[in-house]
This record gives structure tokens, C-alpha cells and sequence, in this order.
């Protein structure tokens, strides 16, 4: 089972956005104009900069608000050349840099603003939230905290006993960028123990399978290695889908994968199989709707190479 | 071969050069765009020859121990593959010739070596 407690998971995200502050979220780069602006600068503000709302300032102090629609209506009606001043929204909502993300999030439910301009204490403008901001910094925050979770189960892996080395790393569905790292992990450890090229290959090869086939088929799940002087221990557990029919699984060239699978080089049906082939032990067991665990192992010592 | 030889022959240009650059002997080439095809590969050492320009090209060159990837048809390869190759000590070469042109020329040369 993944590491992240399935019944304090929903409370661990919605802890998120308790704990997240809207100055760690929102746009700090400010485009922003001044009383005396023509609309029709701002016009050219907004396409320049690809904002949809431009904060209307005296100093650094917020006085008011030109979005998208008062520039419309200024060239519906004529008066594009006449100064923000006249037309700003003067009723702004704002929010506060200290106050949680929770508050922002209620704060768009409420008001069905686009953005809100951001103020410190000192009551000056620092920065401007979309709704997109709040997406992206609470997707961030959760990529963070998941690093974080996957460095400090390493840690605990530590202290080993002599020889023996053991990782645990997890494997997210589809999360591309990520795939591969494990088995590149796996790779520099058995270069380090001054493992046979041949062996090296073999057990990188099945872990890397192992970890693709997670990364594409699985619902995410865990890849753990176990290194001794005798052996290398390759597990990938997952939770789910689990495979239907294990015997096609197994079969050369039977595969499940979409076309976007095969556009990144994968899904050509050898992963099973190919793992199977480099290993010396292979056992898998799948449950349809529980998961699937497939262990490889790879022998270590010389005279047991093949 | 050398990796100036490969070069040359695929009229290349060097995006990442490895450590070993200067010392290494390309005896093996393998041009495949399937990933999965790549790791059934048991020679050591290969040349990786694809058009393929992600990241998993690297780490698939990594685990089966090849000693460099020749980026065809002029493909601009991705900056993290770019940088990925840099931490994995991956040679990346990018030639303008197709796949098939790139591995014929290679040929070429293996054959005369041998």
C-alpha cells in the first residue's frame, strides 16, 4: 500500500490550504498603471503582458481596478482616451498576503471576480491572484510535500544492516517526467557495490520495466528494491487496476497501452515478458480491482550469472 | 569508431559530450523510436540512433548501458533531456540525416573497421 494514510489523505490535502498562505501563491510581478493612464494604454498594458485586469495605483497603494470588460465598454461607447481614474472600479475586494488560501478560494466562490488585487500590512498592493494561481500553488505545494514524503521514507530505510541496502521509492500514474528515476537509483547503487556490467544492465532493465509499467498501467503504486551481496530484489506493488488475464499479460506483444503511451517509445508489449527474461526468479500476482505485485530478482554473484 | 567519427558521419552536432568522449568505442548501433524495443537490446555499449525526443530516450540509453544517443531528423531534443543526459554522463549527438540515413552512413563505417 502507498505510504500516504488512504484515511487521512482528504484531511491531509484540505489541510493544504490552511496552512498555504496567499503571498506563497499569488503573481508577484505586477503589471499595474497609474490615475492619469489613458484606457487605451492600458489596452496596450493588458495585450503586452497578457493580463485580463491592470491595478490602478497611487504610489504603491491600491486605488482602483480596470479589467478587460471596462476597457470594452470604453470602446463601445468612446472613451478610450480618457483616464483610468474615470472609469476604475473604486469597490475592490481584496485579500490580505497573510491570510490562508482557504479564504481566497471562498473569496471567488463568493464574489465571481476574475482576481483579486493582494495587500500587505502597510495596506500596499504585493501581488494579484487568479483562480489559476490557486490551482497551480496547491498542485506545486502537493508535488512538494510528496518529495518530501518519498526523501524522509529514505531516510528511515537507514540505518542498514552491513551489505544490505533497501529503498522504497513511489511510483505516480502517468507522472512522465518522474518515470525512471528509481531505476536510475537502483543503477548507481549496484555501480557503487561494484556490480558486473552485464548484471547491472539486467536489474536495470527489470526495475525499469517494472517502474514504466506503473507509471503507465497502474493506478500509482511503490517500487522497492532490496540489495545484497547475493541478490538484487525488485518489487512493484500498485494499487490497482489489477490485470485481468495474466497469462496474456504475459504473452510478447499483448499490450494495453493508448497511443499516447506508444507516442513516448512504450506499450509495445515486451515489458512483462522482458522483465521475466532478465530475471533469475520471476512471480507475479494480480488481483482484479486490488492490485498487482510482480517480484524480479536478479543473482548477484558470479557463478550464478547466467 | 569515436565520437568524432560518429560525427561525422551522421554530419552532427554535439549537444552533450560525456567523459568519455574522447576514449569511447562505438562497436554497436541501434536505431529504434520504440523504447520497449530498445531494452530487449543485450550488446553492450550500443550507439542509440532515434527520433524520439524525450526524456525517457536517456534514461532508456542508462539502464541498458549505452554509451550514446544520436537525435535524428534534426529534432531539437527537449532542455531536460538535454540536462538529463548532462547527469547521467549520456553523449547526445543531433543530426539532421533520417534514421535510415544515420544508420546506413554508421554502418558504413563499422564495416569498414571490421
Amino acid at each position: 500500500m502507498i505510504p500516504i494514510d488512504p484515511n487521512a489523505s482528504p484531511s491531509a490535502l484540505l489541510e493544504l490550504i490552511y496552512r498555504l498562505k496567499v503571498k506563497d501563491i499569488m503573481t508577484d510581478t505586477l503589471t499595474t498603471a497609474r490615475k492619469d493612464t489613458t484606457l487605451r494604454q492600458i489596452q496596450t498594458l493588458m495585450r503586452e503582458n497578457k493580463v485580463s485586469g491592470v491595478p490602478i495605483v497611487d504610489d504603491r497603494r491600491l486605488v482602483g481596478m480596470i479589467s478587460v470588460d471596462d476597457i470594452i465598454r470604453a470602446l463601445d461607447q468612446g472613451y478610450i482616451d480618457s483616464t483610468a481614474e474615470l472609469h476604475m472600479s473604486r469597490q475592490l475586494v481584496v485579500l490580505e498576503d497573510d491570510m490562508p488560501v482557504s479564504f481566497g478560494i471562498s473569496s471567488f466562490e463568493k464574489y465571481k471576480f476574475g482576481r483579486f488585487p493582494v495587500i500587505n500590512k502597510a495596506r500596499e498592493l504585493v501581488g494579484i491572484v487568479t483562480s489559476r494561481d490557486i490551482t497551480s500553488g496547491l498542485l506545486m505545494e502537493m508535488n512538494r510535500s510528496l518529495e518530501e514524503m518519498e526523501r524522509v521514507l529514505n531516510l528511515q530505510s537507514v540505518p542498514e544492516p552491513a551489505g544490505q541496502v533497501k529503498r522504497v521509492f513511489v511510483v505516480q500514474q502517468f507522472d512522465y517526467e518522474n518515470a525512471g528515476r528509481a531505476s536510475t537509483e537502483l543503477k548507481k547503487i549496484l555501480n557503487s557495490r561494484g556490480i558486473d556490467r552485464a548484471l547491472q544492465r539486467r536489474a536495470a532493465v527489470a526495475s525499469y520495466e517494472l517502474e514504466m509499467n506503473l507509471v503507465n498501467h497502474s493506478l500509482g503504486g511503490r517500487l522497492i528494491f532490496h540489495i545484497d551481496d547475493d541478490s538484487a530484489r525488485i518489487e512493484a506493488v500498485d494499487q490497482g487496476p489489477g490485470i485481468p488475464d495474466i497469462a496474456k499479460a504475459m504473452t510478447e506483444g499483448f499490450s494495453t497501452a493508448n497511443d499516447w503511451i506508444r507516442s513516448l517509445g512504450f506499450g509495445a508489449g515486451m515489458g512483462l515478458p522482458n522483465t521475466k527474461r532478465v530475471s533469475d526468479d520471476f512471480d507475479l500476482q494480480s488481483t482484479v480491482g486490488k492490485g498487482t505485485r510482480v517480484k524480479a530478482v536478479i543473482h548477484l554473484k558470479p557463478a550464478e550469472a547466467s | 569508431m569515436t565520437f568524432d567519427q560518429v560525427l561525422e558521419a551522421v554530419s552532427g552536432e554535439p549537444v552533450h559530450r560525456s567523459s568519455r568522449w574522447a576514449t569511447q568505442d562505438v562497436r554497436y548501433v541501434v536505431t529504434c523510436d520504440l523504447m520497449s524495443d530498445v531494452l530487449v537490446t543485450d550488446h553492450d555499449q550500443i550507439l542509440l540512433v532515434t527520433s524520439l525526443p524525450s526524456d525517457q530516450v536517456a534514461r532508456t540509453a542508462d539502464m541498458v548501458g549505452a554509451c550514446g544517443v544520436v537525435l535524428v531528423n534534426g529534432k531539437p531534443p527537449q532542455p531536460s533531456l538535454i540536462e538529463l543526459c548532462g547527469r547521467l554522463d549520456l553523449t547526445l549527438i543531433r543530426s539532421p540525416l533520417g534514421s535510415f540515413e544515420a544508420s546506413w552512413r554508421l554502418g558504413e563505417r563499422l564495416l569498414v573497421r571490421s
